[in-house]
């Protein structure tokens, strides 16, 4: 029901509320620009800038979820079977 | 018969950085380098103006959130403007009467990550800009001349 929200919506002036539920959406964006700055001033060529903005920012989102497999692995399972004391 | 060799120094050049502050991207059109500064100027604002969007102005605080602030400054004169307009159109509540304070504040993640888009726009912003300051020129490549297959770092350039 995304609907109701967007009623009385002003971009820029009211924040989109809606992210506060899929916020890790957001990851993909944030993942590609900043792919897009770092490439546009490490690679010494830019015929191939936008395959290599894809690499990255696939990259960039395959290791935060490994990172929150890993976090969810050692929060979850591991120290809970650390004994106590 | 001689050949040029490749160039590896670097300009050490003040106005540009101070240009890639004033506008993204700016900095390195003026070196020349006018698909890459329009790249970095499409990179930079797209992180900027989604916080701005994901967050509303709120994301740009100076009074409340000075510390943020301090990295979203970074992305140079449009930080300042967005924070200008949250201090005297968002905040005023005689403004924006049909808007009560709740709805355009941001709360929670939205907040946080809107806050977060420009901060790193301001920081990645931050790199561009020493790029520029101590600006390596590209010997090959630029106009197709001597380009290779695939993109190559500065620094395997360096080491060739």
């Amino acid at each position: 029901m995304m609907f109701p929200l967007l009623l009385g919506y002003l971009p820029f002036v009211v924040p989109l509320h809606f992210f506060n539920t899929w916020w890790y959406v957001l990851l993909v964006p944030l993942a590609f620009g900043i792919a897009v700055i770092y490439k546009a001033t490490r690679l010494a060529r830019l015929e191939d800038f936008w395959r290599q903005v894809i690499i990255m920012t696939t990259q960039i989102i395959l290791a935060m979820i490994g990172l929150a497999i890993a976090l969810t692995v050692l929060v979850q399972l591991v120290i809970p079977r650390l004994p106590v004391g | 018969m001689s050949t040029a060799a490749p160039s590896n120094e670097r300009l050490f050049s003040p106005p540009a950085a101070a240009c890639a502050w004033l506008w993204p991207g700016l900095g390195h059109i003026v070196l020349g380098e006018k698909r890459r500064g329009l790249l970095i100027m499409f990179g930079v604002l797209f992180l900027f103006f989604s916080g701005l969007l994901i967050g509303g102005f709120d994301a740009v605080d100076r009074v409340d959130d000075r510390l943020w602030f301090l990295a979203q400054a970074l992305c140079g004169p449009i930080a300042f403007v967005a924070d200008f307009i949250n201090q005297s159109v968002i905040k005023d509540p005689n403004v924006l009467a049909s808007f009560d304070e709740t709805r355009t504040t941001g709360l929670a993640r939205v907040n946080e990550i809107g806050t977060l888009f420009i901060a790193l726009a301001g920081l990645m912003n931050l790199t561009v800009i020493i790029d520029a300051l101590h600006f390596a020129p590209k010997d090959s490549g630029r106009d197709g001349s001597n380009a290779a297959s695939t993109p190559r770092r500065r620094s395997e350039d360096q080491a060739a």
